[in-house]
């Protein structure tokens, strides 16, 4: 077994019985939502590093990577799972019930002033507020950075970089144009934002 | 909310603004547009008054001062000898503290202004004091290239005009904000979204789309004024966009295209029309007495990836003209066939009387384009009369983007970005701001991603290299740069001239200035706090005139943002 297999293994582990709890028999809104919080966190915390904030995050965001992972231009075997049984009326209302949450404090540790600094030169370079917006908060179908999970930063960029992700090859192009220590200095600094 | 004004206008203000409960969702603080003005017993906006704004030295009637987007003003009250005495009058800060790129507009004594998000305000243009305030309900899913921008309404009748970021057209009760007709313009699922100001001419209103960073099918589309009905699409990428697969663009350059490659791919995936971009996103120059319409077409999707795109990738990057009734094509021509760098054709279009080749005078199309040259047309055909010499520096035209970043200048940005460009009909100058933004060119391939970012690759700026902008005076009758000012940032936004003598622009830093029309000097300036990127608009109320503009920054660029509104008057 590859450590690749043990680890999303141990992360459907940890995310508890979401996977037969079935969004499928859920009715509410709630219920539905319940099946989230296995890994995203009852309060909005996710259990795991790789697992992003969906609390507070962008509606329209929320909403376009449901729909993705259901059509498959977004891979995840849990995700994609979960996406399969829901229909867009559903997807959207879930979208809307995150959004509506509280966006959590990771309590990550603030950028040095050198990291700081680096990742305002990669952004000039290549734009990232120009779409994330001033102090990377996000809008509309553009996903708030500021304070993600660390760990899920750095692995969607290098999913983006490598192609793992797909579902935005605009964020691939730019990604691949920024060099790995920019990136270091940006997933940091937006962590700890 | 804050401004600077009398305490009775304070006072009215904040008796306005709690919110009345049964327009909770849409409309906040509306109310009854008071007169404030002599004007303000003229309630509605004929198309005679707008079809005369050219010469109207009280009101600021449209997106860039009248049907032919000259963006002169005529009235002369202030002028080269006192624009040392402007100060400002008033000041409105909004509730949105991002990108402002509107062009207020001044209608008896009214003031409509957006913001980011699609928000519109009215204010009494003397003091400054809010009348009502409409934040549309958008849907979830909103997209953009260069920020939530909004670049303000249209007026006719009773009605204003505008276009939300979930590409609704939304005609509001010009004394109320109340909604009076909406209608869906494209699915925004799709990559299609609005920033730009309506243009409403004879009954109808001329709205085109954002979407080039998005793989969409680009328009223009006419509606019913009244009813909100849609009288006729023009799809500015025609079902055979493969054009004449033309080798140099029009002032001689090698495009370097591999044609062989790109008549491969075409037999291989057909004629890419259907994702090919060609948004429309600034306003179209409107002609009266032949009744075409003159408008330039964005970038082709994905930007940097030519690969999958074969052929001139018609019409864009390029000025069309229609015919206003019916939406049919009458003439184009193309400034960038099959580009590959994102030079598109972005600032609006301008008529006005040029010389032609023989020095005869014609009527005339001006574009000022992301590749530094400000183009003359021949109106009647859309024929190329002349370029004019390089605004900024150009280095490595047109090297072909690499997996590894190829540097060629101008930057993706321009030269001449969004920003409308002023003239002086008098003087035949056409005044332009430049952006100087060394960028590497990347490409790299990947499928359509059914409205998503579809970039084919990126442009970065070299953060070693050094950055400016200018103010550049073209003389358009023989090409020639009159004067031109060096600014220490990139400029984005636009730029009033008027009959005073003065060209008014702002800067990333918040300078806003006044230049003299003729020479460049510098004869005022004010520091705003934030960015000035924003087109400045002028008028009159009670024998006065003031200049009006937005100071937020810019997302784009990441200029310091803000929230003024700024009205400025010899005091």
């Amino acid at each position: 077994m590859s450590l690749k297999i043990l680890s999303k293994m141990l992360i459907a582990a940890a995310c508890g019985a979401i996977l037969t709890s079935g969004a499928v028999r859920a009715d509410t809104i709630e219920e539905k939502a319940a099946v989230c919080s296995g890994c995203h966190g009852e309060k909005g915390v996710p259990v795991n590093a790789v697992t992003p904030i969906i609390w507070g995050q962008m509606e329209g965001y929320l909403y376009l990577e449901l729909r993705d992972f259901k059509k498959g231009a977004r891979k995840n075997e849990i995700m994609s799972g979960i996406a399969s049984s829901l229909e867009r009326d559903d997807m959207l209302a879930l979208a809307a019930y995150f959004a509506a949450k509280p966006w959590p404090n990771l309590n990550q540790p603030s950028a040095s002033d050198a990291v700081t600094k680096q990742a305002a030169t990669a952004n000039g370079s290549i734009g990232c507020t120009g779409c994330h917006l001033d102090k990377y908060q996000g809008t509309g179908s553009v996903p708030r950075l500021a304070g993600q999970n660390h760990d899920y930063l750095a692995k969607t960029l290098a999913d983006f970089r490598s192609g793992e992700r797909g579902n935005n090859p605009g964020m691939s192009s730019l990604a691949s144009a920024t060099s790995e220590s920019d990136l270091a200095a940006l997933e940091t600094y937006l962590a700890g934002m | 909310m804050k401004f600077l004004g009398t305490p009775l206008a304070l006072a009215a203000v904040l008796a306005l603004s709690a919110p009345l409960a049964s327009q909770a969702q849409e409309i906040k603080a509306a109310t009854e547009t008071k007169p404030s003005s002599k004007y303000g017993d003229m309630s509605v906006v004929t198309q005679d008054q707008l079809n005369r704004a050219a010469t109207d030295s009280s009101n600021f009637l449209q997106t860039n001062g009248d049907y032919r987007q000259q963006r002169f003003y005529p009235n002369r009250q202030i002028n080269a000898s006192n624009v040392a005495k402007l100060r400002p009058a008033w000041i409105f800060q909004t509730e949105i503290k991002e990108s402002l790129e509107t062009s207020p507009i001044v209608v008896n004594g009214v003031m409509f202004v957006t913001t980011s998000f699609s928000q519109v305000y009215a204010l009494d243009a003397r003091t400054g004091e809010e009348m009502w305030h409409f934040t549309p309900k958008m849907g979830p899913i909103t997209t953009f290239c260069c920020g939530p921008n909004n670049r303000g309404v249209a007026v006719s009748g009773n009605l204003v005009y505008m276009a939300t970021l979930d590409s609704q057209l939304i005609a509001l009760d010009a004394k109320t904000g109340k909604v009076v007709w909406k209608t869906e313009i494209a699915d925004p699922e799709d990559g299609y979204s609005e920033t730009m100001a309506p243009t409403v001419v004879k009954g109808k209103v001329l709205i085109g789309t954002n979407g080039g960073e998005y793989g969409i099918k680009g328009f223009v589309k006419a509606y019913d004024a009244l009813t909100g009905k849609l009288v006729w699409t023009f799809n500015t990428v025609p079902d055979k966009s493969i054009g004449v697969w033309a080798e140099k663009d029009p002032t001689g350059r090698v495009l370097h295209r591999d044609i062989a490659a790109e008549k491969a791919q075409l037999a291989k995936t057909g004629d890419p029309s259907k994702t090919l971009g060609g948004g429309v996103w600034q306003n179209p120059a409107v002609d009266l007495d032949t009744n075409r319409i003159y408008f330039v077409v964005g970038n082709p999707s994905p930007d940097l990836d030519g690969a999958q795109r074969p052929g001139d990738n018609l019409y864009t990057d390029s000025l069309v003209s229609l015919d206003l009734d019916t939406g049919k094509y009458v003439c184009h021509f193309q400034y960038v066939p099959h580009d590959v760098w994102d030079l598109d054709a972005v600032s609006p279009p301008v008529i006005t009387n040029v010389a032609d080749k023989d020095g005869k005078p014609i009527k005339g199309i001006l574009h000022a384009g992301k590749t530094g040259h400000v183009y003359v047309h021949d109106a009647k055909d859309c024929s190329l009369i002349r370029y004019s010499e390089a605004m900024v520096p150009q280095e490595n035209m047109w090297v072909l983007p690499t997996k590894e970043g190829a540097r060629m200048l101008p930057g993706a940005n321009g030269g001449v970005e969004w920003s409308p460009i002023a003239t002086n009909p008098s003087l035949g100058l056409a005044y332009a701001i430049n952006l100087h933004q060394p960028m590497t060119y990347q490409v790299q391939s990947s499928a359509y991603p059914s409205g998503k970012l579809w970039l084919g690759g990126a442009f970065k700026v070299i953060p070693t290299e050094e950055q400016w902008g200018n103010v550049t005076a073209v003389d358009y009758n023989t090409g020639k740069i009159r004067w031109q000012v060096k600014t220490p940032q990139p400029m984005i936004g636009g730029i009033l001239a008027t009959a005073g003598g003065l060209v008014f622009t702002g800067e990333g830093n918040g300078e806003f200035k006044a230049y003299d029309a003729e020479n460049g000097s510098v004869l005022w300036h004010f520091q705003a706090g934030a960015g000035v990127n924003a087109p400045p608009s002028s008028y009159a109320i009670e024998g006065k005139q003031y200049i009006v503009v937005g100071a937020g920054g810019n997302t784009q660029l990441d200029y310091k943002r803000g929230n003024s509104i700024i009205a400025f008057t010899v005091d």
